[in-house]
């Protein structure tokens, strides 16, 4: 079926590439540089041992989950409430309100350089992974809203009326019925903000010093005496590919869910 | 036009654990009305996913107007479906959807705008042809949906499943007129599957009542409440449902927890005894009962009738009564009964 | 669609949002209006310039032809990522064991951070060490993308399909997903086609996921600016330098605040602009439907 032959093409056509990064990680830097070889000839642990060994790497990789989580953490708690609000209420200028939210995501970081490195200088946020959440939080909360928005409007609002009328408070209510209904819906934001914050380079180096370098700018320091040290920076790749998987792993069954309802 | 025939058709879905249908049996005559009733999970949309070519049965034949169709695709049995919803092209007008089923089998435009035409005038729904679907109320887009099912002239079976579920109540009946204009005008066959039963005996000159994958008892709307040949039809057909009373059959009488009730000539055993909420009556002697509860549903003679609920232990009964109440005491007087055993009928 | 009903408190819930967004977005962007309208010798010296930055950009060669690129680029993108994206959709495997392995696997590229992307490119497509390279030469191309510009073009399309199709995919399988099975029931008793099914029962189902799909990928492909930066640098040459990487040289590298300033404000424009003339044009045919 040619459907079929499509998508193992592509899929192979997504494998590839990991796959070379993979054997890179096992590879010395001569041997890259060297020759052409689809399995290696003498694999090695070095680069590994490299990035384990080296606290500046161990730190990139916290550096950038703890943002990453803050980002995150902080999309959903003020997206949820405005999602809500822009589902089940109309209000003075919500239209507009919705339609610059939006903007917001159209706005190339690439300009937000400079100002966004003298606010942060200016209110001593520089250099701290709060910085670069709430920096972050200029892309993923309009989209978390986006998406949540959506997914809400597909719960009946009977179930609101439902609920005040067992006597549940708001509070209640939207943590003991609205949310477990809203699992592929937050399966998918999580996705999404985890996704652009994750890996995003511009503002991240911006905004960071040597406090709390993210792992995506130790890569592109990686430089020897003798060049790019590509195996190391290869290693480095796969374990910046490894956090996405797990989180990835985890969540698929909401992830499923929630691409399956087509609310996206 | 067709008449349907259902061959000990058995069904079971990939990786379920028993079968969905078991060894059904069915003839449905051409030009006929049939209902399939019973509650969700019954089998019924089952059955008429086999008979439009979505599922192939796991055993059994399937023949529409005696030819075998059950191995043949969905395109090539003469066999058409409304849904529960307006199930239309999105991007088609009205006159575009009407026409999609004609075009498609070659037919030439001006024949497909003429059939879709004239259809549209069966359905009263000729003016809107040109309009989009966005511009219909959801009752007019379910006419459509009921056209399109009828456009082509060689339709010999309508499948409808719960046609009536999206439309307002308020509308219901007009598309039940509109269903039962066409099926007269056109003559097609039409097997309608619901869980109402109203609609189910309003509509159809036959009922097919389903459970657990098997039909209990197929029979014109007045054989299924007069006679269910199953506790189960007894209980789901008619409003209230029929009443069931555990009862021993000693020496050719009919006792119910000591109290004898009438003689019968069933041999002894343990049974249950049927009877509907007008075969029985309220007095003075009989079986004591607790009155519960009466709601009234009109006057006769100045007198409210209504029907009564009742505990006897812990069955609840439904008794008609006209009158007023005699108190929470009474007793119950059973006139006509029916008699069965495992849930069938005995006779 | 029921009716919502209003309630002007509802603003209560939306203000922990307007707060977030107006400090990352509106404070750091009024700075920029700022320095867009003035002279920045350094700190203590400034002029008022008015709109002097603004016609010099628009007046500035280079930057018509790395708006020229752009616009090549996400073009040919969107060409090539969204059918690819619907007929990729089509082929998974819905309500299968498959199905979340295929989600999981499909996910993978949009979870690689940029520069990684850029950096696996970067050998993956080299002639000599690479097997995309070294493939292409044994077909007898003399495959150099650091040195060909239509090489280098190449090589960033293929990156970028790599990088970004996934997530049409991972929007239009929601789509196709929420179709309930009566349509395609329906099409087959109407003796339908595979090709009119598509036509007429699927892509009309996907037109608002397939809205949100062409848009995020419009937005990020006008605004791209690590994964070509990392891959090709902007050459050869500047032949693949696009509106970020042009915009971040001005302002980073000649510490030109004003006309980068200025040059900022019309990029963010011009995507508002182009984001807004696609969706009108789309929604046009419509009884109006909310942002």
């Amino acid at each position: 079926m040619f459907n079929r032959l499509l998508l193992a093409t592509y899929c192979l056509y997504l494998i590839l590439p990991l796959y070379w990064l993979l054997t890179m990680a096992f590879k010395t830097n001569r041997d890259i540089v060297a020759k052409l070889e689809w399995i290696p000839d003498s694999p090695t642990l070095a680069n590994f041992a490299e990035i384990f060994s080296n606290p500046v790497w161990l730190d990139g990789f916290t550096n950038s989950l703890t943002y990453v989580a803050l980002n995150t953490v902080l999309s959903i708690s003020v997206a949820l409430p405005a999602a809500y609000a822009f589902s089940r209420y109309r209000f003075l200028g919500d239209k507009h309100l919705f339609f610059w939210l939006l903007t917001n995501r159209m706005s190339p970081p690439a300009v937000f350089l400079l100002p966004f490195f003298q606010l942060y200088s200016a209110l001593e946020l520089f250099d701290t992974p709060l910085a670069v959440a709430l920096a972050h939080c200029l892309f993923t909360v309009p989209l978390a809203v986006w998406i949540l928005e959506g997914f809400m409007s597909g719960i009946a609002r009977d179930i609101d009326d439902m609920a005040k009328v067992d006597g549940h408070s708001t509070l209640s209510f939207f943590f003991r019925i609205f949310l477990p209904a809203l699992r592929g819906g937050l399966g998918v934001t999580v996705f999404f903000c985890f996704m652009f914050s994750w890996v995003e380079l511009l503002l991240a180096r911006t905004l960071t010093g040597s406090e709390t370098k993210p792992i995506v700018v130790v890569m592109t320091r990686t430089v020897s005496a003798s060049g790019l040290d590509w195996g190391v920076l290869a290693a480095a790749g796969i374990m910046t590919v490894l956090p996405g998987l797990i989180v990835v792993w985890f969540i698929r069954k909401h992830l499923a869910r929630g691409f399956a309802l087509g609310r996206v | 036009m067709a008449s349907v025939t259902l061959d000990a058709v058995t069904f079971r879905y990939p990786g379920s654990q028993g079968e969905t249908l078991e060894a059904l049996s069915l003839l449905v005559p051409d030009k006929s009305t049939h209902a399939l009733l019973g509650a969700s999970g019954a089998g019924k949309t089952t059955v008429l996913n086999l008979l439009s070519g979505s599922l192939k049965p796991t055993s059994g034949r399937i023949l529409l107007d005696n030819v075998e169709v059950s191995k043949l695709p969905s395109a090539q049995r003469n066999v058409t479906q409304v849904f529960q919803f307006p199930v239309l092209y999105p991007a088609m007008t009205v006159r575009e959807n009407l026409q999609f089923p004609l075009r498609n089998r070659g037919w030439k435009r001006a024949d497909a705008l003429a059939r879709a035409t004239e259809i549209a005038r069966e359905l009263d729904i000729e003016p809107l042809l040109e309009s989009g679907l966005k511009a219909l109320t959801l009752f007019e887009r379910q006419l459509v949906a009921i056209g399109r099912a009828l456009v082509r002239p060689d339709v010999g079976l309508v499948l409808l499943d719960e046609p009536l579920t999206a439309v307002q109540p308020e509308l219901k009946w007009q598309l039940r007129k509109a269903l039962r204009k066409v099926q007269t005008d056109l003559g097609v066959t039409m097997i309608y599957v619901t869980h109402d039963q109203t609609e189910a005996l309003t509509f159809a000159a036959e009922v097919s009542v389903m459970q657990g994958g098997r039909i209990l008892q197929t029979g014109s709307p007045i054989d299924v409440h007069d006679k269910p040949s199953h506790d189960y039809v007894g209980f789901f057909i008619g409003s209230p449902g029929m009443n069931f009373l555990e009862v021993e059959v000693r020496q050719r009488r009919v006792a119910l927890a000591g109290w004898p009730l009438m003689s019968t000539l069933a041999a002894d055993g343990d049974y249950r005894i049927g009877f509907r909420a007008e075969w029985a009556t309220l007095g003075a002697t009989g079986l004591p009962i607790k009155v519960t509860g009466f709601r009234a549903d009109g006057l006769v003679d100045d007198a409210p009738v209504g029907v009564v609920t009742a505990q006897f232990g812990s069955t609840r009964l439904h008794v008609r009564h006209r009158g007023d109440l005699p108190g929470t005491d009474v007793c119950l007087q059973v006139k006509k009964y029916l008699l069965f055993k495992e849930g069938r009928r005995v006779d | 669609m029921l009716i919502k009903p209003v309630n002007q408190r509802a603003w209560f819930a939306v203000l922990p949002v307007v707060l977030v967004v107006a400090f990352s977005g509106v404070i750091p962007l009024m700075t920029v209006v700022n320095y867009s309208v003035q002279d920045i010798l350094d700190v203590q010296t400034r002029f008022f310039v008015g709109f002097d930055w603004y016609r010099d950009a628009l007046r500035d060669e280079r930057l018509h032809a790395a708006f020229g690129r752009q616009l090549l680029f996400s073009l040919s993108v969107l060409l090539i990522e969204i059918p690819l994206g619907i007929m990729l959709a089509r082929a998974v495997p819905r309500d299968s064991r498959w199905s979340s392995l295929m989600l999981v696997l499909l996910a993978i590229p949009l979870l690689v951070p940029l520069n990684v992307v850029g950096t696996i490119w970067q050998i993956f497509a080299r002639g000599d060490i690479g097997p995309l390279g070294a493939a292409l030469t044994a077909l007898g191309i003399d495959f150099n993308y650091t040195q060909v510009p239509l090489h280098a073009w190449l090589t960033l399309l293929a990156m970028d399909v790599w990088h970004w199709t996934s997530l049409v995919i991972l929007l239009a399988y929601a789509g196709l997903s929420s179709i309930p099975p009566a349509y395609y029931q329906a099409a087959a008793l109407d003796g339908a086609s595979r090709w009119q099914v598509f036509r007429h029962v699927e892509l009309p189902h996907l037109r608002s996921v397939l809205m949100i799909a062409v848009l995020l990928r419009l937005m990020d492909s006008l605004m791209i600016y690590t994964e070509p930066l990392v891959l090709t640098g902007g050459g050869p040459g500047n032949t693949t330098t696009f509106l970020s990487q042009y915009l971040a040289t001005i302002a980073v590298g000649q510490f030109d605040l004003g006309p980068a300033a200025a040059f900022s404000i019309l990029y963010f424009l011009l995507i508002l602009l182009l984001c807004w003339l696609f969706y009108t044009a789309v929604t046009a045919g419509d009884g109006g439907d909310r942002s």
